[in-house]
């Protein structure tokens, strides 16, 4: 992270947070007992209030303490979670957003500060900063937790992770505070770890500790002491009371794990797990291999679960490797530059004497490999899953239902599929529009729902998952539909279709056209005829396209395809005149060449070619690019078929090239106007060629 | 005339800020960009013209991997096209954080200015619109139009300027 400034750190981590918090407070309005979640809440808080001070922003700092105190009142069970307090943290994580995130003043920031803090104080019974004192009191000579019980002993195992520091936490408080909490019978500080002096990071925490605990406290109490380290380092707090004098080996974490994924299967119980740890021990089997030996477990259903293990893991460190985003963006562009330099180098090769250029050639196809599977590589931690993304709409589903009166479910399926990261961050907005619309427009209310015989809640539901190389999000509401004759009026009133036109799909894509909408009353939510037309920009912008689906009556389903990636492509290079240009494979149906007898002018829709029984309308890129011409009959040049939301065009070149990975370049969108170049590249001979983009292409001849 | 502000540039440096431009020629005039603005000065390559572009669009050129638009400045200025020749050059310039080539008839020199010389309030009619000059700078006997490319090559100003 570098040359990052704190702020900017501090906001990054506040996005996520505050991500983080939105999803946790709506699953927690439906599950209010869910202490792990109420856990997590008052952490979350309790960070954001550690790191906004930290940054300075003494405002945040001060509101974040409010809500952690109240928090920590629901914590310890004396405020039970209501709807008013969903509502005052919903309200209270706005403000800290408009507050960090918007730009320039916010007018009303301190009145809204203010009204807020005194909803919390209200919530915590008007005197908060009494009685948090009373009932710190109370615990701390053991009132709740510790009157009567006896003594227990405590074996703790805490292992830091090697950058605790930079968290701001010192693990020496940590184990100060536990002292606090009883007598310290053994303490072992592991040094092993320590490396040499020259070697050392003063920075790095390479110690861990063992330590043996009288205290009359409970274990909850313990945990407290660890709340804000126990998720990222490796404590272990065991009751040892029985046998506090025995003192362990390190336990089977990882394996330990795998029994546990059987256990949680229902493959194994418990004493089969206790059985065959003990046999490991003498073994030194490995687990799995026990368990399949023993014939509690199938290789498969092990398979299976080591499998789910490896996942965990990988979640685990999906959530803590953090790298800036522009490093991953300079090593596609460096990866872009070896690509462009094989090219290269391939070029090269033709013009050596063969067999030179046989042996050039053969270790330019195994360089081929290994950058193709680079690239896959670097793609890869490119691509996050989607499913926070969808998780933040829970939030925004619930508001919506609210305040239209509506019940809505959202259900999320398909979240760990990858994106990449830059399709991620814009697909939010689109997906906000389509969910919006689906809740303002596509459910209907209860009392509808129950009279046309469906649940009284309406379900809206996000889907991703990868098929032939792309990605595709459904958003799917089992509502009223899309009332197809209603928009066939619309439509032929604004003159986008004629009386006749009967194709379904048409009209239906009618939706996508800016400024058009069904909805007779102009809502707060949708109906101002702004949005569909955004989802289909901004999934155009990201090269991919849009389609909708809807019966009357029951539902409408609205369907983003995009690519698999944004940086590199296969592409076809073709010549007309002078000048080379590259379409996306993906495009390209077939290459042909047509007889002069297949080849017409109609009126009003310029040239056409008859393939297979089908007219398809002739494109001549140097008319439409203004480029040279080369062949001017389209019996004599090749033409290229290519498809684009189920439209076909044949596009007129002069001779194929050859088939190679694009790396895309984008084009300031000052320099053009024209939607159908998509980008740019660099070719083997460090001339640039201009990438055709053919959805845009296809749209721009058919609004000529 | 290089030497010369250099000297200059000497005697007043101890209690004056000094600019440094980069001059070069279209048509008759001599313009100057900020050195700091100047990425690099190439020589002329070949351009890939891009569809629907304004006419002092050139195109794009490959700079060391990057695709980067150049605009013809005779073009910008509306003077007559001249056949690019061995002194034609394209000048790098760095606007906002991205990367513009300027095609020039010839680069000349790099010129010195105390901040004082550079009159920055003069009336005169230039063919460029006058918020995109920072001043004009004298050099000897020439006059020297310093650039704003901050402004001259805005993205905004590019769309507008058709």
């Amino acid at each position: 992270m570098g040359d990052m400034g704190l702020t900017e750190v501090f906001l990054n981590e506040s996005r996520e947070i505050i991500g983080n918090l939105e999803t946790d407070i709506v699953t927690l309005e439906e599950n209010r007992e869910d202490q792990e979640i109420i856990n997590r809440i008052f952490r979350y808080f309790h960070t954001l209030k550690g790191s906004s001070g930290i940054a300075g922003f003494n405002v945040i700092y001060e509101f974040t303490h409010n809500l952690e105190s109240l928090f920590d009142k629901v914590r310890s069970g004396d405020i039970a979670v209501n709807s008013d307090i969903i509502d005052i943290l919903l309200d209270s994580i706005d403000w800290i957003k408009d507050e960090l995130f918007s730009e320039g003043d916010l007018e009303d920031a301190g009145k809204i500060q203010a009204e807020l803090t005194e909803r919390i104080n209200e919530c915590m019974g008007f005197e908060p900063k009494v009685k948090d004192k009373s009932v710190d009191f109370l615990s701390e000579v053991g009132a709740y937790s510790g009157v009567g019980s006896s003594e227990r002993y405590f074996k703790i195992n805490a292992v830091f992770k090697e950058d605790i520091y930079s968290n701001g936490i010192d693990p020496l408080m940590v184990i100060e505070d536990l002292s606090n909490l009883g007598e310290v019978i053994v303490s072992n500080v592991d040094q092993k770890k320590i490396p040499d002096f020259y070697k050392m990071d003063p920075e790095k925490c390479y110690m861990s500790w063992e330590i043996l605990l009288k205290t009359f406290y409970d274990e909850m109490k313990l945990r407290d002491v660890f709340l804000f380290v126990i998720d990222d380092n490796k404590i272990e707090i065991e009751n040892v009371t029985d046998k506090y004098a025995e003192v362990k080996e390190h336990g089977y974490l990882t394996e330990k794990k795998l029994g546990e994924i059987l256990i949680e299967k229902g493959i194994l119980n418990d004493s089969d797990l206790e059985e065959i740890v003990e046999e490991q021990k003498s073994q030194k089997f490995k687990l799995g291999d026990i368990i399949v030996q023993k014939g509690l477990a199938s290789t498969k259903q092990v398979d299976e679960a080591l499998q789910e293990q490896d996942k965990i893991k990988k979640r685990l460190e999906v959530s803590t490797v953090r790298v800036d985003s522009a490093k991953l963006d300079n090593l596609m562009n460096l990866l872009g530059e070896i690509v462009i330099g094989q090219a290269s180098l391939h070029r090269v090769s033709e013009d050596m004497d063969e067999e030179k250029a046989f042996l050039l050639k053969n270790s330019l196809y195994g360089l081929d490999r290994v950058t193709r599977e680079f690239q896959e590589q670097i793609m890869s931690i490119r691509m996050v899953p989607i499913g926070p993304t969808f998780d933040q709409f829970k939030r925004f589903v619930r508001d919506t239902a609210h305040s239209l009166g509506k019940e809505i479910k959202l259900k999320v399926e398909g979240g760990d599929t990858e994106l990449d990261k830059t399709v991620i961050e814009k697909i939010g907005d689109p997906l906000k529009h389509m969910i919006r619309n689906a809740i303002g427009h596509g459910i209907e209310v209860a009392s509808e729902r129950v009279a046309k015989g469906k649940p009284s809640a309406g379900t809206v539901t996000l889907k991703a998952y990868h098929q032939e190389g792309n990605v595709f999000i459904d958003v799917i509401d089992d509502g009223r539909g899309i009332p197809l004759a209603e928009v066939k009026k619309k439509g032929v009133a604004q003159g986008l279709i004629t009386e006749d036109e009967n194709s379904k799909d048409k009209i239906l894509s009618l939706i996508f056209s800016p400024g058009f909408s069904t909805s007779e009353q102009v809502g707060d939510l949708s109906g101002r005829g702004v949005g569909m037309d955004v989802v289909k920009t901004n999934a155009e912008e990201l090269r991919g396209t849009v389609e909708v689906k809807s019966k009357e009556g029951e539902g409408t389903l609205i369907r983003i395809k995009l690519p698999l990636t944004l940086a590199i492509i296969e592409g076809m290079l073709v010549k007309v005149g002078t000048s080379i240009l590259i379409i996306p494979l993906l495009s390209v149906i077939e290459t042909i060449q047509v007889k002069k007898d297949d080849y017409r002018t109609v009126e009003g829709k310029g040239e056409v070619i008859l393939v297979r029984g089908e007219y398809i309308s002739l494109i001549r890129l140097n008319v439409l690019f203004g480029i040279d011409a080369g062949i001017q009959n389209p019996w004599e040049a090749l033409i290229v078929i290519v498809e684009s939301n189920g439209e076909r065009v044949g596009i007129m070149i002069d001779d194929l090239i050859g088939q190679q990975q694009i790396v895309i370049k984008s084009i300031d969108n000052f320099i053009t106007t024209s939607r159908s170049i998509s980008g740019a590249t660099i070719l083997g001979d460090g001339k640039v060629a201009l990438i055709v983009d053919i959805h845009g292409l296809v749209e721009e001849i058919k609004n000529n | 005339m290089y030497e010369n502000n250099v000297i200059k540039t000497a005697e007043v440096s101890r209690n004056e800020e000094v600019k440094q431009y980069v001059t070069f020629l279209v048509g008759e005039e001599t313009y100057g960009v900020s050195v700091i603005k100047v990425q690099s000065i190439n020589e002329m390559v070949e351009i890939t013209h891009v569809p629907k572009a304004q006419s002092f669009i050139k195109g794009v050129i490959n700079l060391r991997g990057a695709v980067v638009p150049v605009i013809d400045m005779r073009r910008k200025f509306n003077l007559p096209m001249k056949e690019y020749d061995s002194f034609t050059v394209i000048l790098i310039v760095e606007v906002k954080g991205r990367l513009i080539g300027m095609i020039a008839d010839a680069v000349s020199d790099v010129v010195s200015f105390p901040v004082s010389d550079i009159k920055t309030n003069i009336n005169f009619s230039a063919r460029v619109d006058t918020s995109a000059i920072e001043g004009v700078g004298m050099a000897g006997e020439s006059l020297i139009i310093l650039l704003d490319v901050d402004t001259f090559l805005d993205s905004e100003h590019l769309k507008e300027s058709c």
